[in-house]
């Protein structure tokens, strides 16, 4: 990894010099929270935001999007063009990175799907450091840090920031926008102080994952499915806000005239009652409870057997989108509780 | 099919092929046996396949579905589909006529472990539709019948009337390389077969449990009870191979929908054996 060091004042420099090349987003303020949107003036980015409701996978699967267009006449299809162009997201937490990591293992695995990797390969990564907010623990699974996965990584020393480049693009783009210096004995000390005070900032108490996967399957038929399944309202907030869920549907929207039309591909959520549901109406997780578990259950272990992560990078986001009051700090404490001290 | 061949075939593997269906046959009120050809040579030529795979099925304006390859891997350029008129994918299938188009994605999934099972004993169990995937696996061995030792098929469906290629099965009744033997719930007046749960076909069968692959495919309700039969007759755990039905939207292990325990039915089955099924939760 490489070093540098940037003052602050010259972030701006470095949207402005972007913005000729790429479409910048990053977060900005709205109402008294923060969404990832498009940046026109550099003084609309917030690198001090503390989350944002939705996180950056909108960016690279969006909600509703056009895989292919076909035709009626000859049943066939039209065009299934990819298209992406090229994009800057600022400010991306390290949990949102590891995040979109981890969706390259399903996207960019034994199949590739062009859509996810064309907007993954046109887009440029830019981090930010944090501070932990209440419902944070990335520290849990290690995914407080990151060491690949973005391009820029800027770690806030006040005045100035840790550069680290990951990549040559990243490396060639702050050369040739901002002015930055050598790395000092001072600024290394600096960051490594400050990463210090990041990883004691944590609020609450660390989250026990001791066996975690181990233990879903031995507390599979444990009676705290049930009460979670009672209090659930299967809305699916959670896995819309998560940024590490990637289930989608895929449905056929005809044009209104009937001769063609287009193969839509939208978020879906394993917690929607008919997720699981085979034709002939025979549903494998009919109740909310099945389906409560099967989110953790997968998250904590399915994707751990094949990936050796787990799926989620605790950024807290589906704490607080969660109407019934379900967090997964809760429901881990809720498998660890009962065993011998 | 090997992922470098399909990878140069399928740069967009959600982009389905044109196949023309070649023939469509009633088999009964509500399953229908398509015949389809992929109209494109080099994909037509790059598609192989292995019993127990599936394809998805587009009807374009409609949607996908997944459906189970029913017919041998060594009958090249044709596929065969046996489809339930049960959803709105499969009842605009079932609305085409010989001639027409739809799309083709595939195939996808994990099969039966054929080359294992040569040399060996084979027992298949099917209820109802669940005839379908095995009947890939049925065809494929009937055409290399030489690598086999005994094989057995016991067939059970509610009633006479909805049994699978019943035609085609009335005949091997009398054949002597395969043991078949055909049972339904509810019998009719022309019935002269077993009557009852294939279960109850297991007293009367004689295994060799150290020389014994078990096939098994059916309603979700139906694995428990053959299993057991199959286990009373020591057949080892990773010998009994199930195939299941889940949603597979996406065939490629990214919608997430066919989740099965902590595995996915597209890429990690639909076919597991037994040991493998044991530990996928809430999977039988």
């Amino acid at each position: 990894m490489f070093f540098r060091v940037m003052d602050k004042s010259r972030l701006p420099d470095l949207v402005r010099g972007l913005s000729a090349s790429y479409e910048v987003v990053g977060p900005i303020a709205k109402g008294d929270t923060f969404v990832f949107a498009q940046i026109d003036d550099p003084r609309e980015l917030r690198l001090d935001y503390t989350t944002t409701i939705l996180p950056p996978k909108k960016y690279f699967v969006p909600p509703a999007e056009e895989l292919m267009r076909f035709g009626m006449a000859a049943n066939e299809v039209i065009s299934d063009e990819v298209r992406a162009h090229p994009r800057v997201i600022f400010g991306l937490h390290p949990c949102d990175i590891n995040a979109l990591m981890l969706m390259d293992n399903v996207f960019l695995g034994e199949y590739e799907d062009p859509y996810y990797k064309a907007r993954r390969e046109s887009t440029l990564i830019v981090g930010v450091n944090c501070t932990p907010e209440a419902e944070c623990f990335c520290n849990a699974w290690g995914t407080d840090e990151v060491h690949r996965g973005f391009d820029i990584f800027l770690s806030d020393l006040g005045d100035r920031y840790f550069v680290s480049l990951c990549s040559v693009k990243g490396a060639d783009l702050l050369d040739r926008y901002v002015e930055t210096r050598q790395v000092t004995a001072d600024d290394t000390a600096e960051f490594q102080r400050v990463t210090r005070h990041f990883k004691q900032s944590f609020v609450g108490e660390a989250v026990d994952t001791a066996q975690l996967p181990l233990l879903l399957d031995a507390k599979f038929n444990d009676p705290v499915w049930d009460e979670l399944g009672e209090a659930c309202l299967s809305c699916g907030a959670c896995s819309m806000v998560c940024p590490t869920c990637y289930c989608f549907d895929v449905k056929d929207r005809l044009d209104a005239d009937g001769q063609a039309g287009s193969r839509v591909r939208t978020w879906d959520s394993c917690q929607f009652s008919h997720f699981a549901e085979v034709a002939h109406g025979h549903n494998f997780r009919a109740t909310s409870s099945s389906r409560v578990k099967y989110r953790y259950y997968h998250k904590q272990w399915g994707y751990l057997s094949k990936f050796e992560r787990v799926l989620c990078v605790g950024c807290g986001r589906c704490e607080r989108a969660c109407k019934a009051g379900i967090s997964p700090r809760g429901v881990i404490e809720a498998l660890q509780a009962g065993g011998a001290s | 099919m090997s992922t470098d061949a399909y990878r140069s075939l399928h740069a967009n593997p959600y982009r389905p092929w044109p196949a023309r269906i070649t023939s469509i046959r009633d088999l009964t009120e509500k399953e229908k046996l398509f015949e389809l050809r992929l109209i494109d040579e080099d994909v037509r030529d790059a598609f192989h396949f292995a019993a127990g795979q599936f394809v998805e099925v587009s009807v374009f304006g409609v949607g996908e579905a997944p459906i189970s390859i029913s017919s041998a891997p060594s009958k090249g350029g044709f596929i065969e589909l046996c489809v339930r008129n049960a959803g709105d994918v499969t009842g605009a299938l079932h609305a085409k006529q010989c001639g027409d188009i739809i799309g083709l994605r595939g195939p996808f999934g994990r099969g039966f472990p054929f080359e294992q099972m040569k040399g060996h004993d084979v027992l298949l169990v099917a209820g109802g539709l669940g005839i379908a995937p095995l009947k890939s696996l049925i065809n494929h061995i009937h055409d290399e019948r030489y690598d086999f030792g005994n094989v057995t098929i016991l067939l059970g469906a509610r009633n006479p009337d909805e049994i699978l290629f019943r035609a085609q099965f009335d005949m091997w009744k009398h054949r002597d390389d395969f043991n078949l033997v055909m049972t339904v719930d509810v019998p009719d007046d022309s019935w002269d077969g077993e009557v009852g749960l294939v279960t109850r076909l297991f007293d009367q069968l004689e295994i060799d449990p150290d020389n014994t692959f078990g096939a098994i495919c059916g309603p979700p309700v139906m694995y428990r009870y053959v299993i057991d039969e199959m286990r009373k007759k020591r057949m080892d755990v990773d010998r009994i191979y199930v195939s299941f039905e889940r949603r597979m939207k996406c065939g490629i292990g990214m919608c997430g929908h066919c989740g099965v325990g902590h595995q996915y039915a597209c890429i990690d089955g639909p076919v597991f054996n037994y040991w493998e099924a044991m530990n996928l939760q809430e999977a039988i």
